[in-house]
């Protein structure tokens, strides 16, 4: 309709002009027609920040800015932000340093409110920077470190972009280590803060055409009209897919549950259920094909409360699947020890029901997938914002019927995940069909409620939990049942419903134990694996009961843990193996550091703290579908010159660091400076298989498989070292750089020409390592696999908070956290892996809820709505490690970034409960239900 | 996510644009900073055939005092409009609406007008100009006319505005005397979020006695506010914790909240009798 026009402006300092059409945006004429992919798109609606770019010297979300709007402007991108002498701006140099970024997504739209701020105000105190930075959203909580960068910047402008930040280095533990242990720069942080690194949506390939997929509008329906013709001849459409086209292979998660279609074959369960598809060249004709798509759907009864889905005569949401008979998608049902007889002995029992909320990972980064399907052969690289390129690529060989190593999977940066990212998608299928059909690279990706539809989010848990005790606060039993909303399809469900009672006796001691367990199918989007997968409610239910009995009983809630907490080398209930457990010391320092003595029953009424524990696996026991591969497999190869050496393992840097941890772990083993260290993780064509990032899996996994790689070259380095110095290579040892003899280090040699030696009289220098968790974890029991892993992490929060009791309003004001995560790696990411857990459970616990419509379509899919925290929620954060050996990982190290976010929810909730004088037992706690339970209260006085 | 196709319009004058939008017929809308409009347009909740800007126009932009008021152009921005030293000391319920809208970015672009335009009930500036007594200056292909701010809106998303017709200036009128306002408003999130509920106020105060009051609502009623009998029922009051709470009652009373996602009818009276309460205290403390 409206014809191509002329912009010109001035970007960055250089004039551009660009032709574009009245509608476009800003954003748009950044990232598409001037190739400025730092921008970021996030939402698209303005609401988070990642789009923020600086025009005519004020913040702007570039996409709800007309381009034309910024006809004559001077716009500056944070391609821009650096002064273009090859150094970086000092706010970047401020943000590497401080670790102030995890995933990256959103850091190019901080570092632009940053500059913006210190341009008007050199000097900005806390306020000022949050406000600043209120409209940015940072799904990784990553805020506490940026505050502090943009603190410090002024500090930053003649420091070299590599120098150890002294102020993280605070070595948590006093270890002879070189390189683990040091807050060294985070790997990706350069090319993160300057808008060089590359997400998959930010890929452009010759020929690039793009796809969408259409979805349900009805909660469940038959399909009675699907008519594509319209949309086949648009101009520009170059392909439609139904279900027609797409084979009958189910996919899914896990293998015997395998319940998806990649489109539906008649049947829709879910508003947003995949209807067709749609390939064209550009993404606006695209969207515009989905509307010219005639669908009609005969409606179907619809079920979306699971306690009703499993009520005789409800309507069943897989009424011909024989495995999902009264929508029961999996029954755990977990007997151990005598059940009565330990409520007998019991001197106080109490129960409670507990309620559990739909919780999305909100990753900033939309879904992405970019195929090109590959000539000659069944040959295709698939370019996907995922955890888990491993299954990635054998889900989607295993359903289109190609060997899994014809798929080239290539894991650009990842903005997030969380769990939301560790399956196939829908635009993965769909993009390597498009490619196939049109023979040019599909790039397909979700818009923010196209996110929320597909979910794979947390399981809304309904929770029964009743705990027994003796006079002294001993647990003699435990009885739960949980019924899990799984929405329509089985995901990671199956597993959800396993670890939802398997991590509750690794914490506490108690062996009288009963777990049921019910996962549901609801026409609601499907759940899935999310932080802590399964634990978070369960945990939030059972510090909560804890804390109730220790009210009833007059004892101290932190007593009452410790009465019954973990030790090492104990074997809980349900045969899980607990190696290392510092849990007292967590404990015993949170209390102490927080001043619980000095606060708790002391706080005026509107205040209160309130403790909380939790941990998680060390990676899980078992993978996702059989196999015997090891879970994770490394090759070193040291450089020629011996000057470098380079990793190549497939564990999936998803903004977590991993790729930091590698390196480190590599520098450490092969005795070299951790600058010296490349790490190649994001090709399955140059990596063997990892399982990905899930389970808390990779430091520990990951991290030995590199370890035994390093070591094998290093071995080889150190045996030509020794012929060269005449002695013994058990007499030597690697370390900075230089092989020296252990008894006499004066006698020594360059590293670097030790290895070209290697090389020159071998050929090349390479390593390779694995590793396998310990054989025969678990019990045999049924799903007793779920929750094995060769190591458990422990951690304990203190929360403080302020009520408004007049509002309900709840500010969470300190967290203190101290966490056995065995060694830390690496300081700076240990740190930024608890604070973002501790901001994401502040929402978890107080602000997030996905809402469904009676009808059951999405009622907050957006970011304006469904409210992950801001800035302005980021308490005071003290954390901590305790100090603690993992005798099963590398260089004793286990795992923090899931374990960190399950003690979270039950600290916040027994802070409010302090404070309001009642438990809120339902997520989240809201404002509203914080008044409500004061009213209540009041009531029954 | 893409805008919908439609044409663009740039006027450089006032009667340009009233006569582009009167021409263009009701599928032609006009934007101001387009923070609310493109996310409409985006989203499908509406599909301009045109879209006419109103960037260009440099006389709806400015705040002036004289003649006994404070004149705002409808093109102001809420972040003009939040640190203009005139507006926080003569109309500070209106600084402190504009200062709670969206986020930094938001409020360097939003535009007063757009807030009253859009004429939906969380809009946050038009609750706080309800009880500052504001008068809204409005310009068409046929002439002005002025308008009470309380008058302006007829219904969710609807406005006495004509064909063609602009919200051109917002009037403030400077009581005599000691006065003082304050807007208050509750959000599930410190930043960028909706209001659940918010209230402005102003009240003047002569020989220790309340002369005049008045309170407009936030998010509590298809549309924004004028809570009437909040306002009259301090009258001749001595300002008092009591008295506030009292007229805070009469305004939940008066409110018509619906449940929705940010919170039921019920908690939003709750909210309204709170805030109203506490920002009567904050505008009798800049009163003194």
């Amino acid at each position: 309709m409206a014809s191509e026009v002329l912009v010109s402006l001035t970007v960055n300092g250089d004039r551009r002009t660009a032709a574009i059409k009245p509608r476009t945006t800003l954003l748009s004429l950044l990232r598409d027609h001037l190739g400025l992919t730092g921008t970021k798109k996030g939402c698209e609606l303005g609401e988070c920040g990642a789009c923020t770019v600086i025009m005519n010297g004020k913040v702007v979300n570039s996409c709800v800015v007309l381009a034309l709007d910024a006809q004559g402007a001077e716009v500056m991108t944070v391609e821009g932000l650096a002064p273009g002498s090859g150094d970086l701006h000092p706010l970047q140099k401020s943000f590497v340093k401080h670790g102030a970024l995890q995933c990256g997504y959103c850091t190019p739209g901080m570092l632009m409110s940053s500059a913006a701020l210190i341009s008007r105000d050199p000097e900005p105190k806390e306020a000022a920077i949050r406000e600043a930075l209120g409209g940015n959203l940072c799904r990784c909580g990553s805020y506490p470190r940026v505050v502090e960068a943009v603190k410090g910047y002024k500090e930053q402008q003649k420091a070299l972009l590599d120098t150890l930040p002294s102020e993280h280095d605070e070595r948590d533990q006093e270890r002879d280590l070189a390189v683990v242990g040091h807050g060294v720069t985070r790997y990706d942080a350069p090319d993160k803060v300057t808008g060089r690194a590359l997400y998959t949506a930010d890929l452009k390939l010759p020929g690039m055409v793009y796809g969408k997929i259409l979805t349900s509008t009805v909660a469940h329906g038959r399909i009675k009209k699907l008519d594509v013709s319209k949309a086949k001849v648009l101009p520009g459409v170059l392909g439609v897919l139904t279900g027609a086209d797409v084979t009958d292979t189910l996919y899914g998660v896990s293998p015997p549950r395998y319940d998806e279609h990649i489109l539906s074959k008649g049947v829709v369960r879910y508003v947003g259920d995949e209807v067709a598809a749609v390939c064209a060249v550009d993404e606006e004709t695209a969207e515009e094909a989905l509307r010219l798509i005639e669908v009609e759907y005969e409606e179907l009864p619809a079920v979306f409360d699971p306690e009703k889905a499993i009520e005789p005569g409800a309507p069943l949401v897989h009424p011909d699947d024989p495995r999902f008979k009264n929508n029961i998608n999996t029954k755990v049902e977990w007997r151990f020890g005598d059940i009565d007889q330990g409520f007998a002995e019991a001197d106080h029992v109490r129960e409670q029901r507990f309620v559990g909320n739909r919780t999305y990972q909100a990753p900033i980064e939309p879904h992405a997938a970019l195929a090109r399907w590959e000539h000659p052969g069944d040959r295709v690289t698939l370019w996907s914002s995922t955890q888990v390129p491993h299954y990635l690529q054998h889900m989607i060989g295993r359903t289109l019927g190609i060997p899994g190593s014809n798929i080239r999977v290539i894991r650009p940066a990842v903005g997030g995940g969380f769990g939301g990212k560790a399956e196939a998608t829908p635009l993965d299928f769909c993009a390597v069909l498009f490619s196939k059909m049109t023979g040019r690279p599909v790039m397909m990706v979700y818009d923010r409620r196209e996110m929320f539809l597909h979910y794979r989010g947390r399981h809304k848990q309904v929770m029964d939990l009743k705990i027994g005790v003796k006079k002294d606060g001993t647990i003699t039993a435990v009885k739960f049942r949980s019924v899990l909303d799984g929405g329509a399809y089985s995901s990671y469900g199956v597993i959800t419903a396993y670890y939802a009672g398997s991590m509750l006796p690794t914490l506490y001691k108690f062996s009288n134990y009963h777990y049921d367990g019910l996962r549901v199918l609801t026409n609601l989007p499907a759940a899935g694996a999310f932080r802590g997968h399964g634990v978070p409610h369960p945990r939030f239910a059972f510090e909560s009961l804890l804390d109730m009995i220790a009210k009833d009983l007059g004892l101290d809630p932190i007593e009452l843990r410790l009465k019954n907490a973990m030790t090492p080398e104990t074997r809980t209930v349900n045969a899980l193996d607990i190696s290392s457990c510092e849990f007292i010391a967590t404990l015993n320092k949170a209390r102490e550091e927080s001043g619980w003595r000095e606060k708790r029953g002391k706080l005026p009424r509107g205040k209160g703290i309130g403790v909380g524990s939790g941990g998680f696996v060390s990676g899980a026991g078992y993978p996702i579908y059989r196999s015997d591969f090891p879970h994770s497999n490394a090759i070193v190869r040291v450089h020629e010159d011996g000057h470098n050496a380079t990793v190549e393992i497939a564990a999936a840097d998803i903004g977590q660091g991993s790729d930091t941890m590698v390196a480190q772990v590599a520098a450490e083993a092969l005795g070299i400076p951790y600058q010296c260290v490349n790490v190649v993780s994001d090709d399955s064509r140059v990596a063997p298989i990892d399982l990905g990032s899930y389970s808390s899996r990779v430091t520990l996994m990951a991290g030995n498989a590199v370890k035994m790689a390093a070591t094998a070259a290093r071995d080889k380095i150190v045996l030509s070292a020794a012929r060269l110095l005449g002695c013994s290579p058990q007499s030597l040892t690697a370390r900075d750089g230089r092989i020296f003899v252990k008894e006499h280090p004066s006698m020594s040699m360059e590293w670097a020409e030790a290895a070209r030696l290697a090389f020159s009289v071998g050929g090349p220098v390479v390593g390779t390592g694995w590793y396998q968790p310990p054989a025969g974890l678990g019990g045999g029991f049924k799903g007793s696999t779920v929750g094995t892993s060769p190591a458990y992490s422990f951690s304990t929060v203190i929360a403080e908070v302020t009520v408004d009791l007049e509002t309900g309003r709840v500010q969470v004001d300190r967290v203190t956290d101290f966490s056995d995560a065995g060694t830390v790696v690496n300081p700076v990411a240990f740190h930024a892996q608890v604070e973002g857990s501790i901001i994401m459970g502040v929402g978890e616990t107080l602000l997030e809820d996905v809402v469904h419509t009676p009808s059951g379509n999405i009622a907050n899919g957006n970011l304006h709505d469904y409210l992950v925290p801001s800035i302005g929620e980021t308490p005071q954060i003290r954390s901590r490690a305790v100090d603690s050996w993992e005798p099963r990982g590398p260089f004793g190290a286990k795992e923090v970034g899931e374990g960190s976010l399950v003690p979270v929810l039950g600290a916040i909730a027994n802070a409010v409960a302090d404070a309001i004088g009642t438990h809120v037992c339902e997520l989240p706690i809201t404002p509203e239900k914080v008044l409500a339970a004061l009213k209540a209260k009041e009531n029954l006085r | 996510m893409h805008l919908s196709d439609f044409r663009l319009h740039r006027p450089t004058s006032l009667p340009e644009a009233c006569r582009l939008g009167k021409e263009l017929g009701p599928s032609a809308l006009f934007m101001a900073g387009g923070t609310d409009l493109l996310v409409d347009i985006k989203t499908r909740r509406r599909e301009p055939s045109d879209v006419v800007s109103l960037a260009g126009l440099a006389e709806l932009r400015g705040i002036r005092a004289g003649g006994g008021a404070l004149t705002i152009g409808a093109l102001t921005t809420m972040e003009e409009l939040a640190a203009s030293p005139a507006v926080r000391e003569a109309a500070t319920a209106l600084a402190e609406a504009a200062q709670a809208v969206g986020s930094v970015q938001i409020r360097g672009r939003a535009t007063v007008g757009g807030n009253f335009c859009a004429a939906v009930p969380c809009a946050e500036t038009p609750p706080a100009a309800i009880a500052l007594g504001a008068r809204l200056r409005l310009i068409g292909p046929s002439g002005e006319r002025t308008v009470r701010a309380e008058e302006f809106f007829t219904g969710p998303r609807a406005t006495v505005l004509g064909p063609g017709e602009l919200l051109a200036e917002i009037i403030v009128p400077q009581a005599a005397g000691s006065a003082g306002s304050a807007y208050l408003r509750h959000g599930r999130r410190s930043f960028t979020s909706l209001a659940v509920a918010g209230a402005g106020v102003w009240l003047s105060v002569s020989q220790g006695k309340i002369a005049a009051a008045r309170v407009g609502l936030t998010s509590v009623a298809p549309l924004p506010l004028f809570a009437r009998a909040a306002g009259e029922a301090l009258v001749d009051q001595a300002p008092s914790e009591d008295a506030f709470s009292r007229a805070a009652e009469v305004a939940a009373g008066e409110c018509r909240p619906i449940d929705d996602l940010r919170g039921s009818a019920r908690y939003r009276r709750e909210l309204v009798a709170v805030l109203v309460r506490r920002a009567f205290e904050a505008a009798a403390a800049r009163a003194r």
